[in-house]
């Protein structure tokens, strides 16, 4: 490869992103010409101090606080949380609550993966596919809507429990839905192997050998890309993925074809078990009666996000308030790969590297490139990062 | 100056706030939300809510945009770009809080690292309130605003605050 | 016996070498808490685990158990499948300090960055020190996840100045 003579020197801010506390604030790229050669990470963007504000807030008002740290993946946040300190307080939690719990994390699964998919697209330039899976979308916010009133920030998580039951409408609107998805996804999965334009961008970039995502400690999806058969759901279930397992989607090319197949794969399951859950909801109470005071102790809690691995630890000193909330969330696991496999690649191949960990969505930003030969700092915002992006494979292809 | 002269300028009062109501240009700013209200922004894009037939379009540069959309309770690093970005919109220049982070702090009052709503930064003109607040709602306010900016006289008294960029104290 | 006892079971016996400084404790079925003497025991028993394949690092935890405690905690998670195995370390509130698992879990970095801003705990070996979270102007010594963090250090920084 010709040595390019100048040096330039990204830093790539990205915007709003999730998870908790954490919020990419930007990447520092090194670029030799077109070619990636270094990357480091710093994040603080939306860091709000939640795990602090944690040891002020009772038990009861920390649900609120906690489902708060991520829009796209709330219910997960409320269900880890309620998980862990029904744990700690020794409560059962009836079958019938636990079921439809599941019910919601997977309608939220869905619900994150179509987003992910439009971002992705929109990310590649294929401004099309974001507007149809966004429209798509909108059957299971509907969805959502019917069970809890709510599109976003549902709230169906009671210490103890849950908020909503699931009637008889309910789950004739929801098997619709679903059936509605299921063929729209099985539409995705042909225009994403099929469409040149995209696989142009996804087929063979930023490949990740199982060893690799191994070592680099990935999880969700991103691992499960690369062969790595992680899935909290599976391995160590919890609520009701006993009574309704999940089978494991896999794929061993590691790229990022795989990483939009696994996901896409993946709702495939979520239907099947939201069929299921709807056949078989238990019957029951939706909640149990759960003590102010929390019993001292501690807990581990994980379970999978649809970005990943979501890990708790809650510590009780007895009293009505927290004594330490930890929240480790999935995306900050995969940054790394992001920092690790960037190296190597076009620079025009970074957006789509980032967005296919699935870190939410990036809009407004800035990239400032410090030219080192000559001392001088332009701006470019991510938009144009994208543009240049997709212009340099629109050029390649012709 | 003559009746003449104070017809043209009428009208081209008039031209810019109908070219200002009917393609407001927004520009999205997240100082540190969970991205809940941020996708609402966006899911006003998306067909089904379709905020382009309005005329709105979503800028990427503070230059271009009339409307600042903001989320977020302001995090300490989000808060001197919030700041310049405001800074180098030109006037008229309308900012939307969106969110209860936005509007108090929401959930995340008292907070280190959090300011606890836009309006401790910037002038607010237009508040809309919900967690996150429903698309329809996200319309209906940017609605509102575009409504009140029709009459001069009110686009004169936003004209003033805008220009001097109040700030509050602590 | 299932897998999760197995594991924790050969866990229980990789640390039977050390257990003569280390305590091992089952505070759950699917839990093993390993608490550490010193922090020279550290590496050897990251390394143990993991060429016995035995978990990867999923978080580490800082932990301030109370001002009537002399120490501060840091806890190292572990878990393959059900099984957490936690290795728990006693760390000094003043001048604190830990070697970086880096050369051994690449992915621990961003990890011990966190905990080096939040407790103020220096990590010895990490490739990039900054911080991750908090902002580059963030005072010194405010380390806002301990008991003894005082809010009022942070009015002056929060307050907004005129433009």
């Amino acid at each position: 490869m010709e040595k390019q003579t100048t040096t330039h020197s990204f830093i790539v801010p990205i915007g709003p992103q999730h998870p908790a506390l954490k919020e990419p604030s930007h990447f520092r790229i090194a670029v030799d010409g077109e070619i990636v050669t270094g990357a480091s990470v710093r994040l603080g963007y939306a860091h709000r101090g939640i795990e602090k504000a944690t040891e002020s807030r009772t038990w009861i008002q920390n649900l609120y606080l906690l489902e708060r740290i991520c829009g796209i993946c709330s219910h997960i946040h409320g269900m880890a949380y309620c998980l862990a300190v029904e744990r700690l307080a020794q409560v059962d939690v009836p079958a019938r609550a636990q079921a439809i719990r599941v019910l919601f994390a997977e309608l939220e699964r869905i619900h994150s993966h179509l987003l992910w998919l439009g971002v992705a697209a929109h990310e590649a330039g294929f401004d099309t596919l974001f507007m149809y899976s966004w429209r798509d979308r909108e059957t299971v916010m509907d969805i959502l809507e019917q069970l809890s009133g709510n599109r976003v920030n549902y709230s169906a998580n009671v210490l103890g429990g849950v908020k909503f039951d699931v009637d008889q409408l309910c789950i004739e609107s929801i098997l619709t839905g679903i059936d509605f998805l299921e063929e729209r996804t099985q539409y995705y999965l042909k225009v994403v192997s099929t469409d040149a334009l995209f696989l142009q961008r996804t087929r063979g970039i930023g490949t990740m050998s199982r060893r690799q995502a191994e070592v680099l400690g990935t999880v969700g999806p991103t691992a499960r890309a690369s062969g790595v058969d992680r899935d909290i759901r599976i391995e160590a279930p919890y609520a009701a993925y006993n009574q309704f397992p999940i089978q494991l989607t896999l794929d061993d090319k590691g790229d990022l074809e795989a990483r939009v197949l696994v996901r896409l794969r993946e709702l495939f399951e979520s239907y099947r078990v939201i069929r299921q859950i709807l056949s078989d909801l238990p019957p029951g109470d939706l909640t149990v009666r759960m003590p102010r005071r929390i019993q001292q102790g501690e807990t581990v809690l994980r379970v999978e996000a649809p970005r990943g691995e979501l890990f708790y630890f809650v510590r009780s000193n007895g009293s009505d308030m927290p004594e330490r909330i930890k929240v480790r969330t999935p995306t900050i696991c995969n940054l790394l790969s992001v920092v690790k496999l960037a190296v190597g690649h076009q620079l025009a191949d970074v957006p789509m590297i980032l967005v296919g960990i699935d870190p939410c969505f990036s809009c407004n930003d800035r990239t400032v490139i410090v030219d080192r030969a000559n001392e001088t700092s332009r701006q470019w915002s991510w938009k144009e990062l994208r543009q240049y992006g997709s212009t340099y494979y629109q050029q390649r292809a012709t | 100056m003559g009746t003449d002269g104070r017809l043209r300028q009428l009208n081209l009062e008039t031209m810019k706030t109908w070219a200002r109501i009917n393609s407001p240009w927004v520009l999205h700013f997240n100082s540190g939300s969970c991205n809940g209200c941020d996708i609402e922004i966006l899911a006003t894009l998306t067909p089904r809510y379709d905020l382009e037939r309005f005329g709105v379009k979503l800028q990427g540069s503070p230059r271009h945009a009339d409307i600042l959309l903001a989320t977020g309770a302001v995090s300490r690093q989000a808060r001197d770009r919030l700041l310049r970005i405001y800074e180098q919109m030109h006037t008229p220049k309308f900012v939307v809080a969106i969110g209860a982070c936005a509007l108090t702090g929401g959930v995340f009052q008292g907070c280190y690292n959090v300011l606890g709503g836009i309006d401790k930064l910037l002038p607010v003109d237009a508040f809309i309130p919900g967690c996150p607040p429903r698309p329809e709602a996200i319309i209906d306010g940017v609605v509102k605003l575009l409504t009140n900016i029709q009459a001069p006289k009110s686009e004169q008294a936003h004209s003033k605050t805008s220009a001097h960029g109040a700030l509050y104290d602590e | 016996m299932n897998d999760t006892e197995k594991t924790l079971k050969t866990a229980s016996q990789l640390l039977e070498q050390w257990l003569w400084k280390t305590e091992v404790e089952r505070p759950e079925p699917n839990r093993l808490d390993v608490r550490l003497k010193t922090i020279d025991d550290l590496i050897p028993i990251v390394a143990g685990l993991r060429v016995l394949r035995l978990g990867y690092l999923t978080a580490i935890t800082g932990l301030d158990p109370g001002l009537e405690n002399p120490d501060l905690e840091v806890l190292y998670h572990f878990c393959v499948g059900e099984a957490v195995i936690t290795l728990r370390l006693n760390i000094p509130r003043v001048n604190g300090c830990l070697p970086s698992l880096c050369e051994i879990i690449p992915s621990a970095e961003v990890f011990e960055r966190e905990l080096q801003e939040m407790f103020g705990i220096r990590i010895d070996g990490l490739r990039n020190p900054s911080r991750l979270y908090l902002p580059d102007d963030w005072p010194e010594d405010v380390f806002p996840l301990r008991k003894d963090h005082d809010p009022d250090k942070l009015k002056s920084y929060l307050t907004l100045r005129e433009l």
